[in-house]
């Protein structure tokens, strides 16, 4: 029998694209709500441009490896809603379903005629989340957001870097996929109001603000102590201190040493491990790892203070050592003697050399129509009654929609005929792809 | 819109135990500010990353903790020592009442004390617990120590984040910073126990949630996975900008005040945008020759993209403070942003006009602090700060004697003996 789903029972209308929406919906589909993704080919973001199709497929709408991973677990309805015959469709949509989610800018929706007093008119107790860049409040609300764009507007790229460099920032869109989850969390808590209380609402996300309270601890620095974040020393790289500069906290924990990342062997691009000692209880016990070395003796690493100080030699003499070992037995030595250590892992380490990650199942084969077998990312968490799966590979383009407009919405198969030949379901001089041709038979 | 500030928070009525240190707090932060009354248990003498800092006006003490300020407002706290009878035999009461507990012990230390969930979940069926741990409760790194740092590397932020050989030669792989292992584990961990909580309102049962912070830092890099799995590429640190398998141009641009831009240009250079890019960078007299008629051509503007960007561009944003680049561009339709310190956050009027700041009233020092609000304006149910973080033990009287009926004098026998 199959395993009861937390979502069951909940549909989701998707106007969302690119990434920080989809990776939303994505896990609401895991969840186990329906998710009906609203597409339209020729203002298309998400499955175009690709830079992750395989090297053997063509470039094209169906091929690409991170709109699959991004979008498992949806069904796809191509339908062009700037047409009022589209517009009507949709609503027809919104009135059997329970959350409305997208991450256009800031007024697009209601241009549409969907703003969120129209979609309280098509279905009274909808939850609306729009999850646009600097929100559908402010005066800035027009502004437009990539991920790097919102992380830099926020405060957190200027978190990442060396002293006295410039900012070395996110090596990623960090807050699509944080945008996403909060897009997420907007989405279940309105649910779960309304099932309590029978109420809908607007949820107004902002990718650009949800940036800023994850710079809790700096912002309280200055706002109550009146220390700001430009300053010598920071941000100090992966250590907790620059040696030199004031001795302030960097806010990621204690201020110990050591901190950093050490070069392991044979030494190439990835070969880093990072080593953290809380306590001179930790360090004496990395010291009995290294084979207590003589350096290790000296009085000047003896203790905390010191060690901070002395922290361009302590991080000397500890990469001399982490060079003779390769990352990975390096972290079972050191995690074996109790000491904080873990490989930089690449995404090719985590997918293929992480024991952990494999123990727990994170990367499953799954079937895709364009694709074929690959492997799919996991939720990170398990939960005992309702677990969180991948049921299904992403959507091909308008794969679903005479699922969608006949079973669902109820139209005639001849409505979906006269829909493909005037532009509705896909565009009039855009060749139809092979399963479209099998729907209209 | 309603007067939505006077109204509770969309998880208003829910009754949440927490019993986590600095990696599950955020979690519950969020939890509490999403309206739930969240009562944090501590050890007797307080949690131990009360003692991280910065501290108010440096002066270190647990009640001082900008850190533990922060991410634990809108809880109530308590103390309560779980090595003894009495404090397991209270917990068990508290459990009974509650609709979620999350915790962040190492796995399998709840149940040495007789306290995981199957054994509290006979007395409240709808009992929803979450454990949130650094590599979850099962596998070969069940049991290892971590650390931010450690999570950011292993999980692959570090392999993603860095420089470019001319700006940092021989750099390492960089660690963002903030502490963002803990809060990509608190969302995760969020997202799972509002998915219990929705299946519950329907279905009426509990469960237990298995939620690894490495797991979601390991989800939380963007394209990283799919370009290895789908093409087997591993990709390069770049400075300020994504990660690639080849390098692209720079994204970052010093401005004339000393801090920087991230302004994407490479990729969007079609004759159109070269149009508005020129009237963009005369606002300064900048536009060089963008206005050539040579630019039509697509391909002159591919040979050209270098002279575009590293001339053009970045001339034009040392030219200006970063702020003003960063509004005259998004006013233009740029999706363009200064690179700003999160303190100069404090100055902008966008986050004045959604009233994101919250006055916190800190009544014990006759001090209000201004801490960073909520990502999203709710219209009928407000995510808000409710109130500052706890003192150690500041609702023992008002959970064990008003709630749970215990006496003044029993609980002064239970402080006594380090129960509380």
């Amino acid at each position: 029998m199959p395993r009861p789903r937390a979502l069951e029972n909940i549909r989701v209308v998707d106007f969302s694209w690119v990434r920080a929406g989809p990776w939303a919906t994505r896990w609401l589909g895991a969840l186990g709500a329906e998710i009906i993704k609203i597409e339209w080919p020729e203002n298309e973001r998400g499955r175009l441009p690709s830079t992750t199709t395989p090297q053997h497929l063509e470039v094209n709408l169906n091929t690409s490896g991170n709109f699959n991973d991004t979008n498992v677990n949806k069904k796809s309805l191509s339908l062009n809603v700037r047409t009022s015959k589209g517009l009507e469709i949709v609503k027809r949509l919104i009135a059997i379903s329970d959350i409305v989610i997208e991450n256009f800018s800031s007024r697009v929706l209601q241009n549409w005629g969907l703003g969120y007093q129209e979609l309280c008119k098509v279905k009274s107790d909808i939850v609306y989340v729009s999850m646009s860049g600097y929100g559908h409040t402010g005066r800035h609300h027009h502004y437009t957001t990539f991920g790097p764009v919102a992380q830099a507007a926020s405060g957190l790229t200027y978190l990442s870097g060396l002293p006295d460099k410039p900012p070395a920032g996110w090596g990623w869109s960090y807050m699509d996929d944080t945008g996403g989850m909060y897009g997420a969390m907007c989405a279940l808590t309105g649910l779960y109001y309304r099932n309590m209380t029978g109420q809908g609402q607007h949820i107004d996300l902002s990718q650009m603000v949800s940036g800023v309270p994850l710079n809790g601890p700096v912002l309280l620095d200055f706002t109550a102590n009146g220390r700001g974040s430009r300053r010598a020393g920071y941000p100090p790289g992966n250590r907790a201190h620059w040696p030199g500069t004031p001795l302030v906290n960097n806010y990621r924990g204690p201020t110990v040493a050591p901190h950093n990342a050490y070069r392991t062997h044979p030494g190439e691009y990835n070969d880093w491990c990072v080593i953290v000692c809380h306590s001179d209880e930790e360090w004496q016990r990395l010291v009995q790892v290294m084979g207590a070395p003589s350096w290790a003796a000296s009085a000047q690493f003896a203790a905390g203070v010191g060690r901070l100080q002395h922290q361009q030699e302590l991080d000397e003499q500890i990469e001399a050592w982490s060079m003779t070992l390769g990352k990975y037995e390096l972290t079972e030595r050191c995690q074996a003697a109790g000491v904080r250590a873990l490989p930089v892992q690449s995404a090719e380490d985590r997918v293929e050399h992480d024991p952990q990650l494999r123990h727990r199942e994170m990367y499953l084969d799954m079937e895709h129509p364009a694709l074929g077998r690959h492997k799919v990312q996991n939720a990170p968490f398990k939960l005992s009654e309702t677990p969180a799966v991948n049921r299904l590979p992403s959507p091909l383009i308008g794969q679903h929609t005479q699922e969608i407009v006949e079973e669902l919405l109820g139209y005639s198969h001849e409505e979906l005929r006269v829909g493909f030949a005037d532009g509705t379901f896909w565009p009039t001089k855009r060749a139809r792809l092979p399963y479209m041709e099998e729907m209209l038979r | 819109m309603n007067d939505a500030q006077s109204l509770p928070g969309p998880l208003v009525g829910l009754r949440i135990l927490e019993l986590a240190n600095e990696t599950g707090q955020f979690c519950g932060k969020l939890l509490g500010d999403l309206g739930a009354d969240v009562v944090k248990i501590e050890p007797p003498g307080g949690e131990p990353n009360r003692n991280v800092g910065p501290f108010l006006d440096d002066v270190p003490h647990p009640e001082r903790s900008l850190s533990f300020w922060y991410y634990n407002t809108s809880k109530r706290g308590i103390t309560l020592n779980l090595e003894t009878a009495d404090g397991r035999r209270l917990f068990r009461q508290l459990a009974a009442a509650s609709d979620v507990i999350l915790e962040t012990f190492r796995p399998g230390s709840l149940a040495s004390l007789g306290l995981d969930y199957e054994s509290l979940r006979p007395q409240n069926p709808g009992l929803i617990m979450c454990a949130l741990t650094p590599f979850g409760q099962t596998g070969p790194w069940r049991d290892y120590l971590s650390s931010d740092l450690l999570h950011m590397a292993a999980g692959g932020a570090m392999a993603s984040s860095g420089y470019d050989e001319a700006d940092v030669p021989n750099a390492p792989p960089i660690a963002p910073g903030g502490g963002n292992a803990w809060h990509t584990g608190g969302h995760f961990a969020c997202m799972a126990i509002m998915a219990a909580l929705v299946h519950r309102t329907v279905a009426g049962q509990g469960q237990y949630i298995d939620a690894s912070i490495h797991e979601a830092c390991a989800l939380t890099t963007e394209a990283a996975v799919a370009n290895y799995i789908y093409r087997g590429e591993v990709l390069r640190r770049q400075t300020g900008r994504h990660h690639a398998a080849n390098p692209t141009p720079r994204t970052q641009f010093r401005a004339k005040d000393g801090t920087y831009v991230c302004a994407l240009v490479a990729g969007r250079l079609t004759p159109k945008y070269i149009g508005e890019l020129a009237d963009l960078l005369d606002i300064n007299g900048m536009a060089g020759d963008l206005r050539d008629f040579k630019y039509q051509d697509p391909a002159v503007i591919a040979t050209n993209t270098s002279h575009i960007i590293d001339d053009l561009v970045a001339n034009f944003i040392a030219s200006l403070p970063a702020e003003e680049v960063y509004h005259a561009a998004q006013q233009r339709g740029f999706t363009w942003a200064a690179v700003r310190a999160p303190e100069q956050l404090l100055e902008d009027p966008h986050l004045h006009d959604r009233s994101f700041w919250k006055e916190v009233e800190h009544p014990e020092l006759g001090r209000s602090f201004v801490y960073p609000g909520a990502p999203a304006i709710y219209n009928e149910s407000p995510w808000q700060i409710s109130r500052r973080a706890p003192l150690i033990g500041e609702h023992n009287t008002e959970i064990f004697c008003g709630e749970l009926g215990l006496s003044r004098s029993e609980l002064c026998v239970l402080a006594e003996s380090r129960v509380i």
